[in-house]
């Protein structure tokens, strides 16, 4: 589990002020790397010190893909999904996957060790059938690989 | 480099000399791609290089680098060592010493590293047919820089075009050679980039902005991504000078959050840029100031279009907005804005440096320059490739990617990522440009370009884009919102085969209205992969629907297991592999037979569809389906007993001609309980299976066996009986008719001479032959045509002592029809094959004695995706002939349809129900070759099994062929079995052949047989 510091976010703060509008996604995107999500209170408090209202974040935060209100995992795997590495059998990649982390797709494991989701595409298409852990790539996957290199994560 | 700034071009250039001269010294580079091959072990790799160098004492004298993208990703990791230009491939870290000692010390390649073709060893990169077919012009440095050193950078000319823009030129005039040149949005879209940056500079206000477009969200494409990584200076060189056309202070980089590589590598090239004073204020002393900020997507497809991108710039949800205004009027924060794609960028530096003129040579009318593409898919050389505008599908797909692996065939490229459209076969020789490719039904887009073949289903494909930019939709419009959302709907029901065929009219009327009515260019390019899949593979769609058959085996839901899909008689392969597994071959064979009265006959001579699309090719190679279930008969040996049905046989069937089609149909029939009578016209069964097929491939006994098992089944079989007309037999009492007279009769070369004598078709020869009238040949032997007929008569006259045997085939090796193993035995065997040689002329005084032919070369495709053969001009030469034998085609005799209306026929076919085989309304069925023309075994065996339940329906019954049971334990395989490789079957030598017509290979052992059965990896119990 991760701590939770208001100081963290202070900190993000100063650097980043003064914060205008244009600033929101920078914003929330440094403060989810700090946290590893997006905590309802640290919106709350950056919403009092910016101005901005927390409707606002609201929509930017639900639209866009990367952001998450809940906590994630310590590790995240992306599966990619795109073109290429479908035409190559990355549908089998992904089952077997999901199936190890135990986890369906875009939800995080009990224990909070692993988050999974699928990717349009990571640009890696030479490659498929891609997988990322964390910033870690690994291509050219069967199910049996995909399996045996999250093993390798704690 | 000491901090220190550049504040005028001559000090750039004297920037450039210094470092040149400090980089001489270390004279050999070791040049690692760390980008994209960092998935492959890249890290590892350099760690090793610089460890060992280190030890050796070598690292005064040799540099490792870590570079972006080589380009030839199918051979990952690569590492590319300068100055002998040597390019490495699947380069393991146990590789470096032999590196190192052969290469760096001694300056030899080390061949097994290397590409190698034709048996030849290619160590330099510009010998690569990958690379000779390219020209790499916005890619010539990526590879060979650190991107993470402006250094390297600068060496090699980064800047340059920046320099002489703000200081030799004005922005108009740069505006001037850049729409001169005629470089056009690199992104998808293609507006000229010069008029663009033209509108942006008339905008009034003094508050600019320049935006790089890296939100390369389209999946397949990766080409922007390997310039961020690889070359992020020439990036920013671009991006000064297009700031500078438009008067811009302000500049961002706009990059998907996927890429964290790309993120780091231009982050830090911005910084390095600062530092050194070429961004900032007064640039090299022009007086022109632009700083640029990077900024990180967030995960939504639809912001790289450009409305939604500048809403997300601006902190808010991705959503575009209509156009006019533009946002060269109103863009970020309401400024006049240019948003440039990254391959736009990166191409403007050498528009600068070398001139409009050179740029605009390059290309065609409507497109200069060349383009990135990202090839992918079922391609042999996955990877990053340039090619000039006009380049054809056919010289990307096989030249520079070397073609379909795995002996499959080009099926069609999607191109233009989601808003593309797949460009089937018939395209392959369309030069690719802007405005071509939209003739064709797609977009070129940005250049991602992935490579499908017969397994992928189109069907699948559509639904499958579909389903991405449903998720992708901002939401704001109805049409896009709702409209995409009914699509795929529409998709997913078809591809779990609960389809209807009015669904193909409401995709291609949802289509139409998404297209016309949405806000922004991602709903109005959505509908493109349905309606360019439904335009040119309309029949998948309609075989989905109908006849809930997916041509590629590929929609799970429907098909189920690829090979039992694939095969025509849906055969339960896994499962009697397993029985074979398990040392139970009785079993196995009578899990062949509930579906396939002909084991030991296909054992041999099928051309194994489900060898095709065994999912175990795409890991190594196909699990030798055929070769177990030879196995399986030719360890059984006895023929054994069908399940006879008891009590009275009730309905009477005619089946006319005994053939594979009319000999599956009648079995199936009597197992039904029917009476059936099969009328052959021939003395001998088998129909083209022994009139046809010649010993050596097929031997007599093994055919025996199989006739015999039918037989016991309880069909009656006349042979020597002709039959004239359907009446004549519903006259006699049968109720139901099953046609099955095959294609008998042989298509005419169209020559002058083709009457002499020594001049036959190939029908009519093999017919001598395999009924032993015709026993020895002498002389020489012209066969002409090149399917199987063509190449079983070579070899038959080849094994009869004829000699020289050679086969004329119009086109080429590829094209040539006939099963690969076949043609490649006819070689061996000494058979001479002329490819692209046609005849034009039999010369001879009353009898044969030469052929005339002429040489052709392959024209553009037709449409099917064939190329054309044309005759080239004064070509001429003259074989000597013995004898000649035609066969170019063969076709069915349609005498029966003359006075019988049910019995229709299409062009020189019969015509029939896909699904039941039945002829209109009647009580007549048609099935095999004379309703397909030549085809396979198991075709005519699918088409007779088919007929016989439709044929059982109709007379009142169930149609049940033999129900399945599970017989084999269910055990789903480790991952020990990968190991096992294909397993040969051993042939006989020349010393040990008895006769002329014995087969050559034999077959498996029992433990052989085991271990190759275990290959298979039970999709089956997925």
């Amino acid at each position: 589990m991760l701590t939770r510091s208001g100081r963290a976010v202070d900190g993000i703060l100063e650097r980043l002020e003064p914060v205008s509008a244009g600033d929101l996604i920078p914003l929330l995107q440094q403060i989810q790397d700090e946290y590893g999500y997006l905590p309802a209170d640290i919106l709350e408090q950056v919403s009092e010190r910016t101005g901005i209202p927390t409707s606002r974040m609201y929509g930017v935060i639900t639209f866009y893909a990367q952001f998450s209100l809940t906590p994630r995992g310590r590790h995240t795997v992306r599966c990619c999904r795109g073109t290429a590495c479908y035409v190559r059998g990355s549908k089998a990649v992904r089952d077997a996957v999901a199936g190890a982390l135990g986890v369906g797709e875009g939800g995080t494991r009990e224990d909070h060790k692993f988050s999974f989701e699928t990717v349009a595409c990571l640009g890696t298409c030479f490659l498929a059938p891609v997988m990322m852990v964390n910033e870690q790539y690994y291509g050219l996957l069967t199910p049996e690989k995909a399996v045996s290199a999250l093993s390798t994560y704690t | 480099m000491d901090g220190s700034q550049i504040r005028s071009p001559q000090e750039l250039v004297a920037l450039r000399e210094r470092l040149a001269n400090l980089q001489a010294g270390k004279g050999v580079r070791v040049q690692i791609c760390s980008t994209g091959c960092r998935a492959m072990g890249a890290q590892t790799l350099s760690e090793g290089f610089r460890g060992k160098l280190t030890a050796a004492g070598l690292d005064g004298e040799v540099e490792v680098v870590e570079t972006g993208c080589h380009g030839q990703c199918a051979r990952a990791p690569l590492v590319r060592i300068e100055p002998h230009d040597y390019l490495y491939g699947h380069m393991e870290p146990g590789d470096i010493d032999e590196v190192i000692e052969t290469t760096l010390r001694k300056g030899l390649p080390v061949d097994r590293l290397c590409e190698a073709r034709g048996g030849e060893v290619l160590p330099r990169i510009g010998d690569i047919p990958f690379y000779k077919a390219q020209t790499r012009e916005v890619f010539r440095d990526c590879g060979r820089v650190d991107p993470k050193r402006i250094e390297d950078a600068i060496v090699l000319g980064s800047y340059e075009a920046a320099a002489k823009a703000l200081t030799d030129m004005t922005p108009e005039q740069v505006i001037d050679e850049v729409t001169g040149s005629g470089l056009r949005g690199r992104g998808g879209a293609g507006f000229p980039a010069g008029v663009k940056w033209g509108f942006c500079r008339q905008a009034p206000g003094n508050e600019k902005y320049l935006i790089c477009n890296a939100d390369e969200g389209d999946p397949g494409a990766f080409m922007d991504r390997a310039l961020l990584e690889g070359v992020p200076h020439q990036v920013l060189d671009g991006m000064i000078v297009a700031a500078y056309a438009i008067g811009a202070s302000q500049g961002f980089v706009y990059v998907r959050a996927e890429y964290p590589i790309a993120v780091e590598h231009i982050t830090l090239a911005i910084d390095q840029a600062r530092e050194v004073g070429l961004l900032g204020t007064d640039i090299l002393g022009s007086g022109f100031d632009l700083d640029i900020e990077v900024r990180i997507g967030a995960g939504a497809f639809v912001c790289g279009e450009e409305t939604a991108l500048i809403a997300s710039l601006e902190g808010r949800r991705g959503m575009p907005r209509p156009r006019p205004p533009f946002p060269a009027r109103s863009g970020y924060l309401g400024k006049p804005t240019t948003i440039n794609n990254v391959e736009s960028l990166a191409t403007v530096p050498s528009v600068v440096l070398r001139g409009k003129e050179w740029f605009s040579a390059i290309g065609t009318e409507g497109s200069k320059g060349t383009k990135a593409f990202a090839l992918a898919g079922k391609v042999k050389d996955t990877g990053l490739v340039e090619v000039p505008m006009g380049s054809t599908l056919r010289e990307i797909v096989f030249d520079v990617g070397g073609g379909i692996p795995r002996g499959r065939r080009f099926k069609a490229a999607q191109m233009g990522g989601p808003s593309g459209g797949c460009v089937p076969a018939r395209y392959l020789d369309l030069p690719i440009d802007y405005d071509s490719v939209k003739e064709a039904g797609a977009i070129m887009g940005s250049g991602g370009l992935i490579v499908m073949d017969e397994s992928t289903c189109m069907v699948d494909i559509a639904r499958f884009f579909t389903e991405f930019l449903m998720d992708e939709s901002c939401g704001k419009c109805a049409p896009c919102r709702i409209g995409i959302r009914q699509m795929f709907d529409i998709l997913l029901r078809i591809t779990e085969g609960e389809g209807e065929l009015e669904d193909i009219e409401r995709l291609e009327e949802l289509g139409r209205a998404v297209k016309e009515a949405s806000l922004c260019g991602l709903g109005q390019t959505a509908a493109n992969p349905v309606l360019s899949t439904i335009r040119h593979f309309r029949d998948e769609y309609v075989a989905h629907v109908v006849e809930k058959r997916c041509a590629a085996n590929s929609c799970k839901e429907m098909v189920g297991t690829s090979c039992i899909a694939a095969c025509p008689a849906h055969v339960n392969v896994p499962e009697y592999l397993s029985l074979v597994k398990e040392g139970r071959p009785a079993e196995a064979l009578e899990t062949i037979r509930r579906r396939n009265p002909f084991p030991s006959v296909c054992g041999r001579a099928c051309d194994h569809p489900c060898e095709t699309f065994c999912r175990r090719a795409d890991l190594d190679e196909a699990v030798a389906i055929r070769n177990l279930k030879r196995f399986a008969s030719d360890e059984v040996q006895e023929v054994g007993t069908p399940p006879v049905r008891q009590g009275p046989r009730e309905g009477r069937v005619a089946v006319v001609g005994a053939g594979p089609a009319g000999l599956t149909a009648a079995y199936f029939l009597a197992v039904m309980g029917r009476e059936v009578t099969v009328l052959e016209r021939e003395d001998t069964i088998g129909g083209a299976l022994i009139t046809g097929i010649p010993a050596f491939r097929l031997p007599r006994d093994v055919l025996a066996r199989d006739i015999e098992y039918i037989r016991r089944a309880g069909v009656a079989i006349e042979t020597g009986r002709n039959v004239d007309s359907i009446q004549e037999l519903l006259d006699e009492g049968f109720d139901s008719v099953f046609v099955a007279i095959g294609a008998q009769e042989s298509a005419e070369l169209e020559v002058p001479g083709e009457d002499l004598a020594g001049v036959e078709d190939t029908l009519a020869f093999l017919r001598r032959t395999n009924s032993e009238e015709l026993t020895e040949m002498q002389g020489s032997v012209v066969v002409v045509g090149g399917g199987n007929a063509a190449i079983d008569a070579a070899r038959t006259a080849q094994r009869l002592g004829a000699g020289p045997v050679t086969v004329l085939y119009r086109r080429s090796r590829e094209e040539m029809p006939a099963l690969a193993e076949e043609v490649e035995d006819a070689i061996l065997e000494g058979v001479q094959i002329r490819f692209l040689s046609a005849p034009v002329a039999i010369e001879g005084n009353g009898r044969v004695s030469r052929v005339r032919c002429v040489r052709m070369e392959l024209g553009e495709a037709d449409e099917q995706g064939r190329r054309r053969p044309i005759p080239v001009p004064n070509s001429q030469s003259l074989i000597d002939a013995d004898r000649v034998i035609v066969a170019i085609g063969q076709q069915p005799n349609l005498g029966l349809a003359q006075g019988y209306e049910g019995l229709e026929v299409d062009g020189r076919l019969f015509r029939a129900d896909p699904v039941t085989q039945r002829a209109g309304g009647s009580p007549v069925f048609v099935g095999g070759d004379v309703v397909t023309g030549p085809s396979t075994i198991i075709q005519a065996i699918g088409a007779g099994q088919r007929a016989a339940a439709a044929i059982d329906r109709f007379l009142g019954g169930e149609g049940q062929l033999p129900p399945e049971r599970v017989l084999a334990d269910p055990v789903i395989p480790d991952g020990s079995v990968m190991d096992i490789p294909r397993q040969p079957l051993p042939l006989l030598s020349p010393e040990q052949l008895t006769g002329a017509f014995d087969e050559i290979p034999q077959g498996y052992s029992s433990p052989v047989a085991c271990l190759e059965a275990q290959r298979c990896l039970r999709c089956d119990l997925e």
